[in-house]
């Protein structure tokens, strides 16, 4: 399974600012999120990239997007009936390949030599299927993420069979319906935000948009469970973290995250202590 | 090896099941003691919950029942009184260590086997409440919410459908919740307790339908009795509200929400943190209601759920509470997203998760129910069914069954809408009035599963048997069968199993539906723990709306002439039912449609407030209330509701409280030494730490030898001088029956003497029945009727004249009138910590315990804010008075003329024989009267051997003087235990040496005013106590409040006191001396052979 193309979802509300919101890198330089996000992408091997916006707000992106901005298509979502809606409309642009998926508004910060989506398409290349991206999280927290509910695969410490998908569960579903073995108590795998999937999931996705009434929303997370009930399904625990730059001072942590990983760490906890010092 | 242990371990059932009592039948008291070495040391280290706790109950019951039989002579033991200290803090291993420490140490005795069996029975119940509690904690999707502790790590969020505005109105929508209560058909002998579900699931079955209720002649048609709604409000508070309670509060502060006894709200207190809005995790953090609602819902914003139940009265034996929190529960998981869907019925899965938080939300509450209550929750009819547990059970290993059962809702297919149609054609649903406790039964039916007594085993068995039986006949649609076996059911096995389940009212009810209806009466039919309550009664379709009237009044009519025995909460009413086919049902109302009554309870307050004062909402709520009220809106008789609620009557209050004065003149209310006491309360000179005796004094023990004894054989010259005087006609009985026996009925104000609780030769009998049945035994063995006098008090008096008139007309029985009452009073706040804090109490379970501490306090606001040492007068008039102590009841015959008129119709009696009205086994026995004649003495006073059970005082050697002394006096509590005997009450008089000490002869009785100036005199010298005694106020429908109120007291155990009178004690043995307190006491009292004692004493021709 050869995995060359990539679907980025950005047509969500706030989406418009985010790709020129810039960031410092760790090597100093500054980038815009959209950029850092392509880098990363086009080193673990992505070739084309579909990105999914509202109608008329490519040019942000296209700008946003530096010396990659000819890997890019647009897909502009009219009408728009959800997350899985707009994943929907890459179809013809997916065709019969495999594709890494991510969002638009996370920043992925890996904590190895591989950067996340290298992980990720490493992990699928190796296992001929669709593998989630995720990483355990607090229980007060998953009303936030869809999470997966599975059993470890065995001889791999980051690897997990789905068979079930959650859109943001309550910590009561999620008790009942996705602990999974080794977890911490309190703990459940949520998701990173960082697919590869397989083509199938288009078809299930159109059954759900299909299937939906009028006017109805779909999300992802309903064909994801669809699909573990279908054809292998696996989430690898990424090493690294997501960082959420829509929320409030997502942007700032980002960055915190990015620098203290970087050749300026010094030089920020140095202001740190002096910011708090001062105070 | 052990033969109990193998019994415990056994794998084949035959061994599994054998009664406890036929392998410990013939061993020796050695034997014995080693069986109980081994089963503790087995009990200590198993881990298996079923193994320990049937080790627990084994050890209970050799030493309550096997051992006292092997011990008898060896009565006397001192229990340690730090064992007892650790018993009451629920420390109850520590309590077995000390006590078996003490049976080495002193050898043993039926003292320490009494103390040893109360820890380990005690232990026993414990270990299974823990193990509940865990199981509950342990369900999954409950675990989370014991780890939620702040609110920063709230995980839920309210619906969004919650927070859209309305187009209609100014507000959120309401999210109505409907539920239905359950009656069940069957409990296989309450196989629905937990432990039996979690130990013998393959026994535990129930068979209960949902239904929808109306009560006849007041609702139109059969409705779901419960009515929740949840909806968001713009104020950032937690308000709850109750309808049928009459109760309201905004809460603010987290901590507030485990309050649970603070008002009437622990209900829904208990589901808000059942269902995780405020979880358990979240006790004690602090926090306020705004941190998580501007989490959950929202900033500014809160939440406002409201319950009622619809006119359905406590004691239905319809799980209402339960349905109720499962309703409320149901709301607000709904509203947080923790089940499916929003409206409509709820998914299988979703019902097991309301229903196990509903478990959840009973232990919060510190109450209980069994695992099929929140079978309102499911629709139709249910076979419900206890599960074995595996491996990914949490009680796999620990119990052989899991905590939650399975459901299984019967199809059309099984049992046909004709036959639905029929059951409802044929049943009659009612409350029969009696609220009663149903926890004793439940504990005795826990003990007799894991002892396998054998009559109880087969009759389990039995019940098991008849449930599908009743499967059977409702397959084929045969209504009668049903009816024969629920029948059968009350009649054979549940009766077998417990007797106490019934009761003389209901068997009177079956009596007379029998009598009038004959074949087309089909069978009785028992709901939930007990009868007396909710009941059902089947009738062929062709007269049941003809009975249902009859039932009516024919309950009304035999409540009235019971009413003075049995403890009645309410007038019986009659159900109309139909069966549910939807369980618990939500809607979404946009129009704002809130459960009715709920407008009438709010708006004064709002009104009140002030309408600037108001929130937005809560203005156009108001104005919508006007409009409704202006324009004759949907809620029936709202304005004429309103009105009643803005402009109260006061007519009732007054009314009552003439009356009350009216009784109290009657009565020989002496106002004058009322308000003398209530300066000595205030000033402090009266009051329960004035009851102890001086510190100094010395309190030792008196030895065997320095009493008389009747507890082995007495010498034949010493029988014949009784039966001489029996012979003579010189003795008469004495029996005190001023009292109501508050502990009996827990202060229900009904006159114990007369309360049907036992049955004896085929009918049920009261206290005074017994009584009097054993003076005629007298009477047939030695040929003169003795006499009889009852004594009575302003409530007692009435009633069992009337019975001595209707029953005892020519059997020389008299009733004596007190001839004087008191006026409780509001106890002051320092009585009630004296109370609570200085007296040892016993510690209760942890949720219990906190539920005690928020009641307390909640009481001391109540002393505080109804005036300390004021008069109590805010209840019935006869649950303001109160009896002034039994030391009056002798007096009261010399002034009221009733030893005068014995005295000049039978001048032969010259003794007395006095005694308590639970003392049941107190009889005229030769022996002892001749132990008392032989003794030359003015007063001759029974003690027993003290067993744990016995507090109260008892026979000691005071500063040298041997005498009697009242719990209430003993300076230091642990005194008590190195008292090896207990006071019995019951007193051999002799009449002219006691009316000497009074300075009045058998010729000076006829001056009342000479008598009157005696008993003043000599009142003069008894010490005055000053007791709390919890009152019942009853309110709404069923409601009850228990309220500790002050009163004083005279004791007659302190005539042994007085230097001038010369008194003597004999020790007799323990069945002839116990008493009967406490309905929990009963089942005891019949299987160790007392009751058998007692009627042996009897006479019932």
């Amino acid at each position: 399974m050869r995995i060359r193309k990539a679907v980025i979802t950005a047509a969500g509300e706030h989406h418009s600012s985010l790709p020129l919101q810039t960031l410092v890198d760790r090597q100093g330089e500054v980038r815009t999120a959209l950029r850092l996000t392509l880098d990363d992408i086009v080193s673990a091997g992505i070739e084309e990239i579909a990105i999914i916006v509202r109608p008329g707000q490519s040019a942000p992106y296209l700008s946003a997007a530096g010396v990659h901005a000819s890997r890019l298509v647009f897909f502009e979502q009219d009408n728009p009936r959800g997350y899985g809606d707009a994943i929907l409309r890459t179809r013809e642009f997916v065709g019969e390949e495999a594709f890494l998926h991510l969002v638009s508004d996370h920043l992925y910060l890996s904590k190895s030599e591989l950067n996340c989506a290298a992980q990720l398409i490493q992990a699928a290349s190796r296992h001929q299927c669709s593998v989630s991206a995720i990483q355990p999280t607090r229980e007060n927290e998953v009303i936030y993420f869809g999470t997966v509910g599975g059993t470890p695969v065995a001889q791999h410490d980051d690897l997990y069979e789905v068979h079930t998908v959650i859109e943001k569960p309550t910590p009561t579903i999620a008790e009942q319906r996705l602990v999974v073995a080794g977890q911490r108590a309190g703990y459940y795998l949520c998701m990173f935000g960082m697919h590869v999937l397989t083509p199938g999931v288009m078809k299930l996705l159109k059954q759900s948009l299909d299937a939906a009434t009028a006017g109805q929303s779909i999300d992802l997370s309903g064909s994801l469970n669809q699909l573990a009930q279908t054809e292998r399904y696996l989430a690898l625990e990424i090493s690294g973290r997501r960082h959420n730059i829509s929320y409030k001072y997502g942007l700032l942590l980002a960055q915190l995250a990015l620098s203290l990983s970087g050749r300026d760490r010094d030089l920020i906890l140095t202001e740190l202590v002096n910011l708090l010092a001062s105070r | 090896m052990s033969r109990l242990i193998d019994v415990i371990t056994s794998s084949r059932p035959e061994q599994r099941n054998l009664p406890l009592d036929q392998v410990c039948g013939p061993l020796s008291i050695d034997q014995l003691f080693e069986e109980c070495h081994q089963l503790d040391q087995f009990r200590r280290q198993r881990e298996n919950l079923y193994e320990r706790v049937r080790a627990l109950f084994f050890l209970y019951a050799i030493h309550r029942f096997h051992l006292p039989r092997r011990l008898a002579g060896k009565e006397l033991g001192k229990i340690p009184y730090h064992g007892y200290e650790h018993l009451l803090n629920r420390r109850f291993p520590e309590a077995i260590d000390v006590f078996l420490h003490g049976q080495k140490s002193s050898g043993p005795s039926i003292a320490i086997s009494s103390a040893l069996g109360e820890a380990y029975h005690r232990l026993a119940f414990q270990t299974l409440a823990d193990q509940v509690r865990r199981s509950v904690r342990t369900v999954r999707g409950n675990q989370w919410m014991f780890r939620t502790g702040h609110p920063a790590d709230v995980p839920l969020r309210i619906r969004p459908e919650l927070l859209k505005t309305g187009e209609h109105i100014a507000g959120y929508p309401v999210l109505r919740e409907r539920t239905a209560v359950r009656m069940d058909f069957s409990h296989s002998g309450w196989s629905d307790i937990f432990f039996l579900g979690m130990d013998f699931p393959e026994g535990a079955r129930v068979i209960n339908a949902s239904i929808d209720l109306a009560v006849r002649g007041r609702h139109q048609h059969p409705v779901p009795p419960i009515d929740c709604s949840l909806r968001v409000i713009d104020e950032p508070v937690l308000r709850l509200v109750s309808i049928d309670l009459d109760a309201k509060v905004d809460i603010e502060s987290i901590n507030e929400v485990f309050d649970f006894a603070r008002d009437y709200l622990g209900l829904l207190k208990g589901a808000v943190i059942a269902s995780g809005i405020i979880p358990p995790g979240m006790e004690g953090c602090g926090g306020r209601i705004e941190d998580v609602f501007s989490r959950m819902i929202g900033p500014g914003l809160g939440l406002e759920i409201v319950s009622r139940v619809n006119d359905i009265p406590k004691g239905s034996r319809l799980a209402v509470s339960t349905n109720l929190l499962g309703s409320l529960i149901s709301v607000c998981m709904r509203a947080t997203g923790q089940v499916s869907s929003l409206t409509g019925e709820l998914a299988e899965s979703d019902r097991r998760i309301v229903a196990a938080r509903a478990i959840l939300g009973e232990w919060i509450g510190g109450s209980g129910g069994g695992w099929q209550d929140s079978g309102g929750i499911w629709p139709g009819i249910k076979l419900i069914q206890g599960t074995v547990a595996g491996a990914d059970d949490p009680e796999f290993g620990v119990s052989r069954g899991r905590l939650m059962p399975t459901h299984h809702v019967f199809t059309e297919q099984e049992v046909s809408p004709d036959t639905r149609r029929k059951l409802q054609d044929s049943l009659v649903l009612v409350h029969g009035g009696m609220a009663q406790n149903v926890g004793p039964i439940l504990e005795m039916v826990t003990e007799k599963y894991l002892l396998r007594s054998e009559n109880e085993w087969h009759a389990r068995l039995d019940a098991i048997g008849l449930l599908d039986k009743m499967i059977e006949a409702l397959n084929k649609g045969d209504i009668p069968s049903v009816g024969a076996a629920t029948h059968r059911n009350f009649h054979e096995p549940l009766q077998a199993i417990i007797p106490w389940c019934s009761n003389a009212y209901t068997e009177r009810l079956i009596a007379e539906c029998k009598n009038r209806y004959g074949t087309k009466f089909q069978g009785f039919w028992m709901l939930g723990g007990m009868a007396g309550g909710g009941m059902g009664f089947i009738f062929d379709p062709s007269i049941r709306a003809e009975a249902s009237d009859w039932l009516q009044e024919m309950m009304v009519s035999v409540k009235r002439s019971m009413e003075a025995s049995v403890p009645f909460a309410m007038d019986p009413v009659v159900y109309d039912f139909a069966i549910n086919d939807h369980g618990t049902f939500a809607e979404l109302r946009i129009d704002g449609d809130v459960p009715q009554g709920y407008h009438p309870l709010m708006v004064p307050g709002w009104l009140r407030k002030g309408i600037s004062a108001l929130s937005p909402m809560v203005r156009a709520e108001l104005e919508r209330v006007g409009n409704a009220v202006r324009e004759g809106g949907s809620e029936s008789g709202l304005a004429t509701r309103l009105m009643n609620r803005i402009l109260p009557s006061t007519v009732k209050e007054s009314r009552t409280s003439g009356r009350l004065d009216d009784l109290l003149l009657e009565n020989g209310f002496d106002p004058i030494a009322h308000e003398q006491l209530r300066e000595d309360v205030l000033s402090g000179r009266f009051g329960l730490s004035q009851n102890r005796l001086h510190s100094t004094v010395t309190i030792e023990d008196v030895r065997a030898d320095e009493i008389l004894d009747a507890r082995t054989s007495v010498s034949n010259d010493v029988v014949a001088v009784g039966e001489a005087a029996l012979e003579a006609g010189q003795v008469g009985v004495v029996t005190l029956a001023a009292g109501v026996g508050s502990r009996w009925t827990q202060g229900a104000g009904v006159v114990k003497a007369l309360n049907p609780f036992c049955r004896m030769e085929g009918r049920w009998r009261s206290f005074l029945d017994v009584h009097v049945a054993k003076s005629q035994k007298t009477a047939a063995e030695f040929g003169k009727k003795p006499v009889h006098i009852v004594t009575t008090g302003y409530l007692t008096d009435a009633p069992i004249r009337a019975e001595i008139e209707q029953k005892f007309r020519n059997q020389n029985v008299f009733a004596s009138k007190g001839a004087s009452v008191g006026l409780r009073l509001i106890p002051t706040i320092r009585d009630l910590q004296f109370a609570w804090e200085e007296v040892a109490q016993q510690v209760l379970d942890q949720q219990k315990e906190k539920v005690r501490t928020s009641l307390r306090a909640a009481l001391i606001n109540w002393a505080r804010s109804a005036g300390e040492g004021s008069d109590y007068r805010d209840n019935l008039p006869s649950q303001c008075m109160h009896p002034v102590g039994h030391w009056y009841e002798v007096p009261n015959m010399l002034r009221n003329g009733t030893l005068r008129t014995v005295l000049s119709a039978q001048p032969q009696l010259r003794y007395l024989m006095l005694h308590n009205i639970d003392t049941l086994g107190a009889s005229l026995d030769p022996a002892c009267l001749g132990l008392f004649i032989k003794s030359n003495s003015d007063l001759t006073f029974e003690v027993i051997g003290r067993r744990l059970e016995d507090r109260g005082g008892g026979l000691a050697r005071v500063d040298g003087r041997i005498r009697l002394v009242e719990g209430l006096a003993m300076p230091r509590e642990e005194e008590e235990f190195n008292l090896s005997w207990y006071n019995s009450l019951t007193t051999w008089i002799d009449i002219d040496r006691l009316l000497n000490r009074f300075a009045l002869n058998r010729e000076t009785l006829h001056d009342q005013k000479k008598v009157d100036a005696a008993v003043r005199e000599f009142g003069r010298r008894m010490p005055t106590y000053i007791t709390l005694k919890d009152v019942k106020k009853r309110w709404g429908n069923g409601q009850e409040d228990v309220f500790p109120v002050m009163q004083f007291e005279k004791l007659w155990g302190d005539m042994t006191a007085l230097p001038d009178v010369h008194c003597q004690f004999i020790a007799v043995p323990t069945v002839r001396g116990q008493q009967l307190k406490d309905p929990a006491q009963l089942d005891g009292w019949l299987r160790d052979g007392s009751a058998a004692h007692v009627e042996s004493l009897c006479n019932w021709k």
